[in-house]
């Protein structure tokens, strides 16, 4: 017998067939990476953050991110059995955001110890030269060998912007993720990312002053 | 690279494209071309030009994309803009 329900359907199926795994990874990430962070958190400054926070992919978003995937964000209705939903490398995610940015590479280099098998993908800036936005890898661990997990490095003020446009715009209405790839819009974001950098490089430096002033 | 993404929405707006973000492609029904956000992001300006500039009869549809579109995906895209 054919199977007549549509890619969409069959990803949902498969997406509930994969979520005690998608949970597991997630709860795993989480506490390692906390466990992990643990020693360079406890010298923080008064100032000073790390926050690490894990999420679980939600079905919808998830078939609606492979979806947008595919050029033209439009599934091959002839080919329903090249999509699945474990090419998506983000259904369990744990980001670290890190304030002030300094400290990022700390943070990143103890990860990469740990999982240095993962996959590096950074989160490129928009302009040629810019550092990456954020530091982020993806693998496998000891909680599933079905569903990888992403891990996310990122300046607090960054990571933050990104939750509030997540709540405010995306998870409300999924559909207009693909608004964010507009030109017009990529320029106004990468104005946002410049000024959130501006932001901070400043804040440090001053600290810094201050640092050698009380000195 | 921030000056590339305001001169390429400039060469699609001048030439009267609109975006479809739930397809994540610029389209102009009149010339019946589409431009794949991916394709737009690969390409140089020159190359955007170029292909906004060619000849089209307006009948079919034509997909400017980096991996030529399935035949299932052009007909749910000409479905979508129609």
């Amino acid at each position: 017998m054919t199977d007549s329900r549509t890619i969409e359907d069959r990803l949902r199926e498969e997406y509930f067939d994969l979520l005690p795994d998608i949970r597991r990874v997630a709860d795993h990430l989480e506490a390692e990476v906390k466990y992990l962070i643990l020693p360079m958190r406890r010298k923080l400054d008064r100032y000073e953050q790390m926050v690490v926070t894990s999420r679980v992919k939600g079905c919808e978003s998830a078939v609606d991110s492979l979806r947008r995937r595919q050029e033209g964000a439009t599934f091959d209705t002839d080919q329903p059995t090249l999509y699945t939903l474990r090419a998506l490398r983000d259904l369990a995610g744990v980001r670290v955001l890190t304030f002030p940015s300094s400290r990022l590479a700390e943070v990143d280099e103890e990860i990469r110890k740990r999982f240095e098998s993962w996959k590096p993908d950074p989160v490129t800036g928009m302009g040629e030269g810019e550092p990456p936005l954020a530091l982020k890898y993806s693998g496998y661990c000891e909680a599933s060998n079905r569903v990888r997990g992403e891990i996310q490095i990122v300046q607090m003020l960054i990571g933050l912007f990104w939750e509030v446009e997540h709540s405010a715009i995306y998870k409300p209405s999924p559909l207009l993720k693909g608004v964010a790839d507009h030109l017009e819009m990529r320029r106004c974001t990468s104005e946002v990312y410049k000024a959130l950098r501006a932001f901070e490089d400043q804040f440090e430096a001053l600290l810094g002053d201050q640092k050698l002033g009380s000195r | 690279m921030v000056q590339a993404v305001d001169s390429k929405w400039q060469i699609l707006q001048q030439a009267g494209y609109a975006y479809n973000f739930d397809r994540m492609v610029y389209f102009n029904k009149g010339t019946r071309k589409v431009f794949s956000v991916d394709f737009v992001q690969d390409h140089s300006e020159h190359d955007l030009q170029t292909s906004v500039n060619e000849a089209s009869n307006g009948a079919e549809w034509r997909f400017y994309f980096n991996s030529p579109p399935p035949a299932a995906v052009q007909r749910e895209l000409e479905n979508v803009l129609r």
